[in-house]
């Protein structure tokens, strides 16, 4: 990291190439809510704690409140607003998944209990009791008491793993 | 029955508000942003008490890029607000009572110049000893800090029936604790904040979250000086608040930086500011002396409750109210002598938050129940049932109250679960080390809903038929994660067996919806229920008369469906058909989400009923469609509003519940007794609140309030020393994470209401989480014999040598 820090910061957001002129220390969080109205992302604690602000660096989660632009300059960044089915406009089998099983009630950790559930699906398409706890563990929710969610990862995983079904099979 | 997914079959309804949830295209108030707004911000106490000697501004004004710096001269109206006693200042003129305490507000272009402006303020303080527990505030010659005493008491109760010092006398055993528990956090997860915006008209547009828009609006207004009409308040979605956003938080400081400026403002609380500043659940001692026969009947019980009320009332009173009428248990105590204080102190601020203040009254009575149950060496449940209120006695406060059959339901269908029965032969799993301990435990409640006799308590709602031809509702209530939306619109479609897309749903603002009062006290659900029976048959007379004249067909063969009038026995039979997901994406979202959402690609792109029509294939029996018959007469013609005031006793005893929901909860723990660490497997929740709208949202409701009270069980306090936050974000603060949970919770649900009840399904927002706690506690001394009297559960308390054998006693010191 010998690079001089200049205002210039480059990424790929969302599969878009983007360029802002920012201070290099501003926090992650911000560049997306603020420069690029990516208000998806969302901001809670502000210290690491809740997973609110969840985003896939590289396909790796980070909460973006504790990355500075100069960290993740040059990187491949996917926020919520980059998630979605076969189709853009369409959700994804875990945002389908979260929907069908109550997986959220105020909403409001929910992107970034989406992100974390992308990241732990990938990682483990058939995910154990252990590795849900596990992926997820990073995110409070402060509503659904969790039931709805770990319910919405175990049918995702399903999903995520018969890629071929179509959306009327999967309603039981 | 045991409510699921599978059970709950077609009722399974898809929110509306899921799609924009999951995908982030729901703009939160907190979201919201405008090309020219500028950035509030509060410069709040340095100290929890002190007297202001001076305020300068002049370095702060001076900045560039700061708009206004505002202090308590800048008030035009009443400097105070509180939704009950108004007593805490907008901007403190020469005290300080708590941290959380503004002095002044600035704008700025940026939030770090708005940060700089709030260090370029000068204040000088006098700082004085806070006032750091009730004893403090309570002892003779402590400062008092509000003129209102007397003393440091913002209110007391008392509850004296019977003479309980004879009938104490006459007990033949006689159980004495006293129980603590602790200041527990909403932890929301979307912090204060929102957008405040004046327009060309002169009005002020508020778009912050509350539970009450209403009387946001009406507080705003007496706080700057406008009369309410010119105030709009925007408050849903709202990202959670659990009662802590009742009170008005950032409201007042945007307001008044917007009018002065003339620019919106934008505000949003960081999650320290969040916990200095807001409301916490009130910490309570309440010390209970409850005696018995020696047939191990109550005869007298003695309750003495302190409640931390913090620097200002909020609705501390209320609260203390319901701790009052809720210590008794849904017991019949024939002497009863109970006292209630709650005490202001230097300590942050205490106020609403579900349960409101019966979770503490449960905890401790049920508490007592099961330590008289031990000394008569019986089966605590059965202890329980001999105790018990009968069907038809009154209710706490000697009020007469709704009969329903719901305590002994609940006892029942309990006492029948295979969990409870576990207790009757203590689990031991001989593969567990020596060190783990097993043990269950459960607890009953009966929980009142709505505000209580003597409050004011407006409900009312509005059914329209609008011109876009949508059945149109409108009520003052918010949308805080419950599932309102979902609800209303299941209760919609059952009425008027019409399909979503017919629908449109309006809440959250003061421009567009009725005064129906506040969503507070698990009340909504009921309000909107008895308010669209009221509603459903003027709004039909009409719907139906006018399709007659314009088919020719009588109206009683006609009835509504979905998108419009059909004829009878021609009706689809599938009307109210489960939600698939690919119909979710489509079902228009509530006025008031989808308006705010960028993307309309999902949220909007529902099939209007023509398309409904043409792609079901049917239209036969269709005689004739919503968006025609709104063509019909005027459209005032097609609005249909009720007020009415929710169901109270008819006695006159102030804050008694007429309407009660039951609960009973079973719990199994392991311990850890080397390392005093407590793991809830098991849990069953049984609540009787009558018919289930929308099984969803009540399985989240009781799921979501069961891990909240197991928050407030074993790991959360925000814990103060010297009336200052030692606990300041969530990563001292710990609320439940998704490992720290009960996976196998089980909701079981009594539906049964008396015939002919008007009063229809009960709100079900509280219940889950006032009986947790007393189950834990009772597991957890069926597992080491440590009779815990403090929340969180203090871990040192359980842990022990491992060749000391379990002993019985009160209270281990």
């Amino acid at each position: 990291m010998s690079k001089p820090l200049d205002n210039h910061w480059t990424a790929v957001v969302n599969g878009e190439q983007k360029h802002l002129e920012i201070a290099q220390t501003t926090r992650l969080v911000d560049v997306l809510r603020t420069h690029l109205q990516l208000t998806g992302t969302k901001v809670s604690c502000e210290v690491g704690r809740c997973g609110a602000c969840m985003v896939l660096m590289n396909g790796e989660p980070v909460n973006s409140c504790l990355v500075m632009a100069y960290q993740c300059e040059g990187s491949d960044i996917m926020t919520i607003e980059g998630l979605h089915g076969e189709e853009k406009g369409t959700l994804h089998p875990i945002q389908q998944a979260f929907v069908e099983e109550g997986g959220f009630q105020c909403g409001y950790c929910t992107p970034g209990m989406v992100i974390s559930t992308k990241a732990l699906l990938d990682a483990h398409p058939e995910p154990s009791q252990e590795q849900i706890e596990t992926g997820l563990c990073g995110n409070l929710c402060r509503c659904t008491g969790y039931g709805g969610i770990i319910r919405a990862v175990r049918k995702a995983g399903e999903r995520c793993v018969v890629k071929e079904t179509s959306p009327e099979e999967t309603v039981s | 029955m045991l409510l699921n997914r599978k059970q709950s079959g077609k009722r399974w309804h898809l929110r509306p508000d899921g799609a924009p949830k999951v995908t982030g295209q729901l703009q939160y108030l907190t979201d919201m942003t405008l090309p020219d707004m500028i950035h509030g911000r509060v410069l709040r106490s340095e100290y929890p008490y002190a007297r202001i000697l001076s305020v300068d501004t002049s370095e702060a004004e001076a900045l560039e890029g700061v708009y206004a710096v505002l202090t308590s001269k800048d008030v035009p109206g009443l400097n105070r607000f509180g939704i009950a006693t108004p007593d805490q200042p907008v901007f403190c003129e020469d005290i300080v009572r708590y941290v959380g305490d503004a002095i002044a507000a600035v704008a700025a272009d940026s939030p770090e110049r708005a940060a700089l402006a709030l260090d370029a303020i000068r204040v000088v303080y006098e700082e004085l000893t806070p006032l750091n527990s009730t004893d403090a505030a309570l002892a003779p010659g402590a400062p008092e800090l509000h003129e209102h005493g007397p003393g440091n008491v913002l209110h007391r109760t008392e509850i004296k029936r019977g003479d309980a010092e004879q009938a104490f006398a006459n007990c033949d055993h006689i159980v004495t604790e006293t129980y603590y528990t602790p200041r527990q956090m909403h932890a929301y997860m979307e912090t204060e904040g929102g957008l405040f915006v004046p327009d060309e008209e002169g009005r002020l547009n508020v778009y912050a979250a509350t539970q009450h828009g209403y009387k946001d609006r009406m507080q705003l207004a007496r706080i700057i000086g406008y009369p309410e009409e010119d105030i709009r308040v925007v408050s849903s979605p709202i990202g959670g608040s659990f009662g802590g956003k009742d009170e008005l938080n950032v409201q007042p400081y945007g307001a008044l930086l917007a009018l002065r400026c003339g620019r919106p403002v934008k505000m949003h609380n960081s999650r320290k500011e969040s916990v200095r500043a807001g409301l916490k659940r009130h910490p309570m001692k309440i010390e209970m002396q409850t005696g018995m026969s020696r047939e191990g009947i109550l005869q007298a019980h003695r309750v003495r409750i302190t409640a931390d009320t913090g620097a200002y009332a909020t609705l501390g009173a209320p609260v203390l109210n319901f701790c009052t009428e809720h210590c008794l248990g849904p017991y019949a105590i024939p002497n009863v002598d109970v006292e209630g204080v709650s005490v202001y102190t230097n300590n942050g601020l205490s106020g609403e938050f579900r349960g409101f203040g019966g979770n503490q009254a449960i905890f401790a009575m049920e508490g007592q129940m099961d330590r008289l149950a031990a000394i008569m060496n019986m089966d605590p449940w059965e202890f329980r049932r001999r105790n018990m209120r009968e069907k038809n006695d009154p209710g706490p406060l000697n009020q007469r109250i709704l009969v329903t059959d719901g305590l002994s339901q609940v006892w029942e269908a309990l006492d029948r679960s295979e969990l409870w029965q576990k207790h009757q032969s203590p689990p031991a799993d001989p593969a567990l080390p020596p060190w783990i301990k097993r043990g269950v435990g459960a607890a009953i409640a009966m929980h009142g809903a709505g505000l209580g006799y003597g409050i004011p308590d407006p409900a009312g709602g509005r059914l329209s038929l609008n011109n876009e031809g949508k059945i149109e509702v409108a009520f003052s209530y918010e949308e805080f994660g419950q599932g309102l939306i979902a609800t209303l619109e299941i209760m919609l479609c059952d009425l008027f067996q019409c399909s979503t897309s017919d629908l449109s749903i309006i809440i959250g603002d003061t421009d567009r919806v009725p005064h129906s009062g506040s969503s507070t006290a698990s009340r909504s659900t009921t309000m909107a229920w008895m308010a669209l029976q009221r509603l459903q048959t003027p709004f039909r007379s009409r719907v139906l008369a006018t399709a007659s004249v314009m088919s020719g067909i009588p109206t009683d063969e006609l009835v509504t469906g979905p998108g419009g009038v059909w004829r009878k026995d021609q009706l689809p039979a599938e009307t109210s058909e489960v939600e698939t997901p690919e119909k979710a994406e489509r079902t228009k979202v509530a006025e008031i989400v989808a308006g705010r959402t960028e993307s309309t690609q999902i949220a909007e792109s529902y099939l209007g009923a023509s398309q409904y029509l043409a792609k079901e294939g049917v239209s036969s029996g269709f005689v004739v469609s919503y968006a025609e018959l709104a063509t019909q007469g005027e459209a005032d013609e097609w609005i249909f509003d009720t007020k009415f005031d929710y169901p109270t006793t008819p006695d006159n005893v102030v804050g008694g519940h007429y309407l009660y929901t039951y609960a009973a909860v079973a719990a199994e723990v392991e311990v850890n007794t080397l390392t005093g660490e407590t793991k809830l497997l098991d849990t069953r929740h049984v609540v009787a609140a009558g018919p289930v709208i929308n099984p969803m949202g009540y399985i989240g409701q009781i799921e979501g309030g069961s891990v909240m009270a197991l928050g407030f069980t074993l790991t959360e306090d925000a814990v103060m020393q010297d009336s200052r936050y030692v606990t300041t974000n969530l990563d001292t603060y710990l609320i439940p994470t998704i490992q720290d949970i009960h996976t196998n919770l089980e909701v079981e649900a009594i539906e049964d209401l008396p015939e002919g009840d008007a009063f229809g399904p009960r709100g079900i927002g509280e219940i889950g989480s006032v009986a947790l706690a007393p189950a834990i506690t009772a597991a957890i001394h069926q597992a080491t014999g440590v009779w815990v009297n403090s929340l969180p559960v203090p871990r040192e308390q359980l842990v022990r040598p491992l060749n000391v054998p379990l002993q019985e006693g009160v209270s281990p010191s």
